[in-house]
């Protein structure tokens, strides 16, 4: 068996090279000051300070976790009942359901998101329907709405599939037996269902909450350019200013807050679970 | 029941369109007739045909496929080894392993994006096909552990075991026991890499270069303008993607017929369908590559000029593409051409270690790169044509004896307006300071340029634009704040050129080539440069220090300057040539630009000024400017 221990070595002098020490000069250079000479180290907070002195910057965190947020819950709020649907079709149905569902999704994000742009721009579709019909034109292009938009539609799909494999992989002789036992409709989901769904849940806040957090492509196609998420910041630093000291300070603040938020999400999955085990127990 | 399902019918219908609309809409219009993205005005395949033609597109379609299809054969073949392995391996060992192998996936893809970029960087390797593809496979790999591992867990350890001592060797009892296992979990493995990669936008902006772009970074970096060749591109993926995904969803069903059926031949005929597609896609990958641009007589160029390849890196869309093919042709060498948004851009690019031949920065660009000495004289007796440069670009403060430096374009930056909502005398009256009439409000455009930007503040201040003072720099960041505050103007790049063609908005800051083409296509917008005083800037091929092919670059630089060149130029993109006969065609009598306010320049008028290079006030600017924009 020993023998095949040695398939592991090759990968483990990879993730050395290409993962750890990227992410070891992430954090040397948000440490260290312009020049971009390892030679001259010289430890400083300056560009930590420089980001959380700001009003500016620090608003633009808020606003890129508030998108992310909203993301979030809309496509909860969305995602859950088509899930929930599609979980409940018939098996043949369901498989072109969820084929529907991931055939987008092999499609590039970025030729998605760019079609958009036609159907909001100010002289675009849903506008001249509007007008057709007698109603004012509307901003819609580079708005939060239309960023929201965006980013519900190219994350969606993630939430969509995560909760409906859990709505799936439950046992329903649970419900007939709820059933059985006199519960009715709404306090089956209540009580079932909607507790056996939420490592999906979990699992797709997660899959569309890390992206919507970080992500620059969209606030840019469908924000223009003066809409700046905590993404545009970095990406402007590293590719435009230059400042990559700054750039990798902010990259490494926003990989603090996604883990942060990734433990607290895992830890409420985890403290459920057992909640719901104990409740399980007891009665 | 029955009005829960006709429920059901109306979310998933609402659902399936909300995802398709978007999808049939880009295919629809991937057939218009007119450029317009909203209406359809006929039948034409004429993007079609542009894309077919277009290298640039050939090309990103062959690196995005080539990518993806050694990103997912090496990932796999490797993802599948060390999950094996890993199986077997201490607990400690494994732990530590899959927590490493999480980060690609846990982190945010910019953040590993710019850790790959700062390593790159710092082994001084150049950024181009090779750097992409390691690092394609450096995110695809922990995707085809995690969907192996748990097929591994579910596997009976003694198998293996039992296979060995019956005599079979480590590899035979891995190929022949535990790989068939745990295939399932490696073809979804694979499936996930293939989709990562082919789909990476990211990861691959940040770490390729040399003209190497896949589809995504082509894509962002036309998506300022509108182009349904995109259209036609996507509606060709999409047609892939289609095809890739009924053969992977049919090809078990067959399997499955054949297996129920018992028939032996079918499993032949299942190898040959895939082998037969798989030398579909080889072949499909053939053709590209020799669509992608050869050189014509590579040999001879490499004899007289030590080299086949010239890498230019220019501004976006300045240049006609006929340029370059025609240089290709003459030549027989293959034009690397790559773009930048910005000077600053550029300038990261290039201390970031890549080496380019010509560059087109502009004016204070140059300024600095000579002070930085990363420029090399040129060789001026291969340039015969800088005897017939404009007036208006001779002697230029940056560069007097033009011993560095040729210049490409150059212009003003002024003001487009829509003549019928926005009267001339007002903007006489005001100037610059009718972008904070509220009148305008939410009717204006901003360039995206921290130069000109604070130029247009200093400049209605009264300051000279090349001020070191930074009370008036302080001013002026307070006028652009209270302009984003207070006015609701849209920062964009060259969205603005169909923005302003389509009539948008009212009031835009434009640079006067920009201007020149808005004019010629929508006669309802003017152009005017206010009396305080506008930036007078420059473009000039230069060539860097680094250039790995000099000989090449002088005759390209004479080569753009001549009549038919510079004609063609700027006949393309509406901006003032630097060739002093092209200007006077274009803009005497029966001339393409002939009345059109905005293609000659202003000359001589003492309030503009050109920009100089001063790097305290420069980093001051940046900075300001960013803030700026995230003051919205």
């Amino acid at each position: 068996m020993k023998t095949f221990r040695r398939l592991t070595y090759p990968y483990i002098a990879w993730i050395l090279a290409m993962i750890v020490i990227p992410m070891i000069l992430i954090v040397m250079y948000a440490f260290t000051q312009q020049g971009n000479e390892v030679a001259t180290l010289h430890f400083t907070f300056d560009n930590f300070m420089q980001f959380f002195t700001d009003m500016d910057f620090l608003r633009t965190l808020w606003l890129s976790l508030r998108i992310a947020l909203m993301t979030t819950v809309l496509c909860i709020l969305i995602g859950y009942p088509i899930a929930y649907m599609i979980a409940m079709s018939s098996s043949k149905r369901r498989n072109l359901y969820i084929l529907l569902i991931t055939l987008p999704m092999w499609i590039n994000m970025l030729v998605r998101t760019y079609a958009w742009i036609g159907i909001l721009s100010d002289n675009g579709l849903i506008n001249s329907l509007l007008s057709a019909i007698g109603l004012q034109p509307q901003k819609l292009l580079y708005t939060d709405f239309a960023v929201v938009l965006g980013m519900v539609y190219n994350f969606i799909p993630f939430m969509i599939l995560q909760i409906e494999s859990s709505l799936a992989k439950m046992d329903k002789s649970l419900l007939d037996a709820a059933n059985d036992l006199g519960a009715d409709r709404w306090q089956r989901f209540v009580k079932v269902t909607l507790p056996l769904s939420l490592p999906g849940v979990i699992s797709g806040i997660t899959l569309v909450f890390l992206p919507a957090v970080s992500s620059f492509v969209i606030p840019k196609l469908l924000g223009g350019g003066g809409y700046m998420l905590i993404g545009n910041v970095i990406e402007n630093q590293f590719i435009t200013v230059g400042e990559w000291n700054f750039g990798s300070a902010i990259s490494m603040i926003m990989a603090v807050i996604i883990m942060i938020s990734m433990y607290v999400t895992k830890k409420l999955d985890k403290s459920d679970d057992a909640l719901s085990r104990k409740r399980g127990s007891v009665r | 029941m029955n009005r829960f399902f006709s429920l059901r019918k109306i979310c998933l219908g609402a659902i399936f369109l909300f995802f398709y609309f978007p999808i049939l809409y880009m295919l629809v219009f991937s057939f218009n007739d007119s450029r317009s993205l909203t209406s359809f005005e006929g039948f034409s395949l004429q993007w079609y045909q542009k894309m077919f033609q277009d290298p640039n597109m050939m090309e990103a379609i062959y690196y995005t496929l080539i990518t993806a299809v050694i990103a997912t054969l090496i990932s796999t073949v490797v993802g599948t080894l060390t999950a094996i392995g890993l199986s077997k391996s201490r607990k400690i060992i494994k732990d530590m392993v899959l927590q490493v192998n999480n980060l690609p996936i846990m982190n945010p893809e910019i953040v590993t994006a710019v850790s790959l970029m700062l390593f790159y960087v710092s082994l001084r390797l150049e950024k181009g096909f090779m750097t992409m593809l390691l690092a394609h496979i450096a995110f695809c790999i922990p995707y085809v552990i995690l969907s192996v591992m748990p097929k591994l867990r579910s596997l009976d350890d003694h198998l293996a075991d039992a296979a060995m001592d019956l005599g079979a060797t480590p590899f035979q009892a891995m190929l022949k026991v535990i790989v068939p296992q745990i295939m399932p979990g490696i073809v979804s493995g694979a499936l996930i890499a293939f989709t990562m990669s082919f789909d990476d936008f990211t990861i691959s902006y940040f770490v390729t270069g040399n003209g190497v772009k896949n589809i995504s970074t082509l894509v962002w970096t036309m998506s300022k303008r509108i182009n349904p060749s995109i259209n036609a591109l996507s509606t060709i993926i999409v047609l892939m993607i289609t095809i890739t995904l009924l053969m992977v969803n049919i090809l078990p069903l067959l399997k499955e017929r054949a297996q129920r059926k018992n028939h032996p031949i079918s499993n032949r005929a299942l190898g040959i369908v895939s082998i037969c597609f798989a030398l579909l896609i080889g072949a499909g990958l053939l053709g590209l590559k020799n669509g992608a641009k050869k050189p014509m007589n590579a040999k001879e160029a490499i004899a007289k000029y030590g080299s086949d390849t010239l890498k230019v890196y220019n501004w976006g869309q300045y240049m006609d593409p006929q340029v370059n093919q025609a240089f290709e042709a003459q030549y027989g060498v293959k034009v690397i051409y790559d773009t930048f948004d910005s000077n600053e851009l550029m300038y990261t690019k290039l201390q970031g270690g890549e080496s380019y031949d010509v560059l087109v920065p502009s004016d204070y660009m140059i300024e600095r790169l000579l002070n930085e000495e990363f420029l090399q004289p040129l060789e001026k007796d291969r340039i015969p044509n800088l005897s017939s440069l404009a007036e208006g670009v001779k002697g230029l403060s940056y560069d007097p004896q033009n011993l560095y430096s040729v210049p490409f374009y150059w212009g003003t930056v002024g003001i487009v307006y829509n003549k019928k909502a926005v009267a001339l005398d007002e903007l006489q009256k005001e100037g610059y300071n009718i972008l904070r009439n509220q009148k305008y409000r939410g009717r204006l455009y901003l360039y995206d340029s921290e130069r000109d930007s604070f130029m247009v503040a200093l400049k209605a201040l009264g300051f000279s634009m090349n001020t070191e003072n930074e009370t008036e720099l302080m001013e002026a960041y307070e006028w652009l704040k209270e302009v984003v505050l207070t006015m609701d103007p849209e920062i964009v790049t060259d969205e603005v050129i169909d923005a302003m063609i389509n009539g948008n908005k009212d009031l835009a800051v434009v640079y006067s080539g920009d201007a020149a083409y808005i004019l010629s296509e929508n006669e309802d917008m003017g152009y005017y440069m206010p009396n305080e005083g506008t930036n007078l800037w420059s473009d000039a091929m230069v060539i860097p220090k680094n250039a790995k092919n000099p000989l090449l670059a002088n005759e390209y630089i004479n080569f753009v300057l001549s009549y038919e060149m510079s004609l063609k130029n700027s006949l393309f993109v509406g901006y003032a040539s630097s060739n002093g006969e092209v200007l006077e065609t274009l803009s005497g009598y029966e001339g393409d630009y002939e009345g059109n306010e905005a293609y000659l320049p202003r000359v001589g008028y003492d309030k503009d000024e050109i920009f100089r290079y001063n790097e305290h006030v420069k980093k001051m600017i940046s900075d300001l400017w960013t803030k700026v924009k995230i003051a919205k």
